[in-house]
């Protein structure tokens, strides 16, 4: 659990962050969307210390962050930013072991962590942990530096635009990796980004920040359908706001009984999915399957276009 | 062929050609005698004469028109190697007839010879792209050839070997006093050069005013220096106690150091902050996130990749102080330099290159070995 309590930060009298306060359950992934110059970077510099407040308190488990030493308080917080920051002049497995070196762990036990890592994001270890980071794809480059911030198991990990360097086929298949190593591991992430796709794709909750503020701090759904400002309902974009909004909902609640033609669709899709289906095969409605292919039913364009609506 | 000759073939191979009809040697019936041309074939025996004119119009023809780089570094060394033989030989033909005091010097057909032979040597490892440990070789190799050249007693007919045998000991004293003053004056700026490099990188707002005044030191000439340098360093010598004992003094080598260093510190300074300031930012910043101490981020992650252009201020630094170590000779520094000013007294070409010909050969040892030592780094990549 962390506890954000009326963080501030000036610059010669000017606030860029301006009296933020929020709980982030542990476990969860909490997303800060704005545009450029929002103050979204700076307050998350500001959980790890990187930038100290003005003003306000961080606690982390109970503990003022401000009552821990700067870099020991860093060593537990896992941190991925844009161009990756892996140190050139060190292969991926060093690069990977840098915080747990730090901490003093057997070598052993790094050893066995990196390999772990690499398995985990999908990187070979025996290919890849030898090379240096220029010798490596930007996708593998950002893959590396999320292994690092994972390496020493810390409390909570920051992301700063983790994705934006890389090229949207691969940024895709970057957030859908992240995704399933946060449910597989139950970490907590606060991961900043202007892409508010990203945002609703990724964030259990989603605060929007303007101008230093936060406008909104609201699970996704909340903050389609129910925006808090004109500043919020501008970065969900109008003409995006229902197919987003679909993207969130499950297959399974629409399920009636019945039949359908054609190939079917599992109950894990979206109902985004569904209608993208829908419209390119022209159907009125799909055979819907459970995870273990058993039929259970079918969804309707009526019904998916009515849940499309949100009650307001 | 229709082909195009060598671009650094047409000149270099013609300098040679021309440089075979100028005279080879100079010869003086004694030390300060007027010097008296000597063209190849006076000079030496015939077969050697022919032997030179021969190798001498295969590499210009090489030199021409050949393009694989092993061959023409092969002829072109060959052929230095011969010419390095044969100035040794005119040495002994010359003064084997005529008395004991006269004096042999290469001409000015042997300099532009050896000029042409060494550009087109260099030329062609260039165009082979050794690596550092290729280059480290070349070199080792030609030191060995001019060791065994000298040891041989090859040369031992030429004049700045006369000159050497008269005050052996002087040359390897002054050799030492040299390399002291050089390298020493490296080690105490380095010392006093990367920290604060460091320095004006972290606080930027001084950066701009020590570099622009270590610009003005630089910008002293150095003779201008060394007086400047008596008075203060007298004064120490006189007030300060233990100093004189120490070796300081308001002539001799301790202005000679200080002035190094002075000269030193820009180069490494300026080097400092500059790789500083090339590791990108996103390194930096990962680093104090990762939780690295302010200690640790400088010492494994900034020094690390800031030491490839760091080692280039060393570089340039050692380079420039075997050079200017020559001066410190005029207020009693010691060095090589000791020789070009006797010589220049005396008006003794030979002694002169007596004390140049080491320095030059210092210095181009440093510049080769400190090149190489960057491009083996770990992370010398790209």
């Amino acid at each position: 659990m962390i506890r954000i309590e009326g963080l501030t930060k000036e610059y010669a009298g000017k606030a860029v962050v301006r009296d933020v306060t929020m709980a982030i359950e542990s476990g969860t992934v909490t997303v800060i969307v704005g545009t450029s110059g929002s103050g979204k970077s700076t307050f998350l510099r500001m959980v790890n210390r990187l930038v100290e407040p003005t003003a306000g308190t961080v606690e982390i488990d109970g503990v003022d962050t401000r009552r821990m030493k700067a870099h020991e308080l860093r060593r537990r917080i896992g941190y991925a930013i844009q161009d990756h920051g892996l140190f050139p002049h060190w292969t991926v497995a060093r690069n990977i072991a840098t915080v747990p070196r730090l901490l003093g762990w057997p070598r052993a036990r790094i050893a066995a962590r990196v390999r772990e890592l690499l398995e985990l994001l999908q990187l070979d270890p025996d290919e890849i942990a030898p090379r240096y980071p220029h010798q490596l794809s930007g996708g593998q480059q950002q893959r590396v530096g999320v292994a690092r911030a994972l390496a020493a198991r810390p409390d909570m990990l920051l992301m700063d635009e983790p994705f934006g360097a890389l090229d949207p086929v691969i940024r895709a298949k970057a957030q859908d990796d992240l995704k399933a190593i946060q449910e597989r591991l139950g970490s907590t992430i606060l991961l900043v980004t202007h892409d508010m796709s990203e945002a609703i794709k990724l964030g259990d909750r989603i605060a929007v920040m303007s101008e230093g503020r936060v406008e909104q701090f609201a699970p996704p759904a909340d903050i389609l359908t129910r925006p808090a400002s004109a500043v919020v309902e501008s970065l969900v974009g109008e003409e995006d706001r229902p197919f987003r909004y679909l993207s969130l909902l499950p297959i399974a609640p629409l399920v009636e009984p019945g039949t359908a033609e054609g190939p079917p669709i599992g109950t894990g899709h979206s109902l985004r999915d569904a209608l993208a289906e829908m419209i390119w095969s022209g159907r009125q409605a799909l055979p819907v399957v459970d995870d273990e292919g058993a039929a259970c039913g079918r969804v309707t364009r009526g019904a998916l276009l009515s849940a499309g609506r949100p009650p307001r | 062929m229709g082909r195009s000759p060598d671009k650094l073939g047409v000149p270099m191979g013609g300098l040679l050609a021309v440089a075979l009809a100028l005279p080879l040697a100079s010869y003086r019936a004694n030390r300060i005698a007027p010097a008296e041309p000597r063209g190849l074939f006076e000079a030496l025996p015939l077969s050697w004469a022919l032997a030179v004119v021969g190798l001498a119009l295969a590499a210009v023809a090489v030199a021409l028109a050949a393009r694989r780089p092993a061959l023409r570094l092969a002829v072109s060394a060959l052929m230095l190697l011969a010419l390095l033989m044969a100035i040794g030989e005119a040495g002994r033909t010359l003064s084997a007839g005529g008395a004991q005091y006269a004096r042999v010097a290469p001409g000015v057909g042997f300099w532009l010879a050896a000029f042409a032979l060494a550009i087109l040597v260099t030329d062609a490892i260039v165009r082979l792209r050794p690596g550092p440990l290729g280059r480290l070789a070349a070199l080792a190799a030609a030191l060995a050839a001019l060791g065994l050249i000298l040891v041989s007693g090859q040369w031992d007919g030429l004049s700045v070997l006369a000159e050497y045998r008269g005050r052996a000991a002087a040359f390897w004293r002054e050799g030492g006093h040299h390399l002291q003053l050089a390298f020493g004056s490296l080690a105490v700026a380095v010392a006093a050069g990367v920290p604060l490099g460091i320095a004006i990188h972290r606080a930027r707002r001084f950066k701009a005013p020590v570099l622009n005044g270590l610009s003005l030191l630089q910008t002293i000439p150095s003779i201008a220096l060394f007086g400047i340098l008596i008075v203060p360093l007298g004064w120490v010598a006189a007030n300060v106690p233990g100093a004189a004992a120490l070796g300081v003094q308001g002539i001799g080598m301790a202005p000679a150091f200080v002035a190094l260093f002075i000269y030193s510190l820009l180069p490494m300074v300026a080097n400092t902050a500059a790789g500083l300031a090339a590791v990108p930012a996103g390194v930096t910043e990962a680093a104090a996130g990762m939780g690295l101490t302010r200690r640790q981020q400088l010492a494994s992650v900034e020094l690390p990749l800031a030491l490839p252009v760091i080692l280039t201020g060393i570089r340039i630094v050692l380079v420039q102080n075997i050079g200017l170590a020559t001066i410190a000779a005029l207020i009693g520094g010691g060095g090589f330099g000791t020789f070009v000013f006797q010589g220049l007294g005396q008006t003794a070409t030979d002694l002169i290159l007596l004390g140049a010909l080491p320095t030059v050969a210092l210095a181009f040892v440093a510049a080769v070995v400190l090149d190489a030592t960057v491009d083996l780094l770990p992370g010398a990549r790209r």
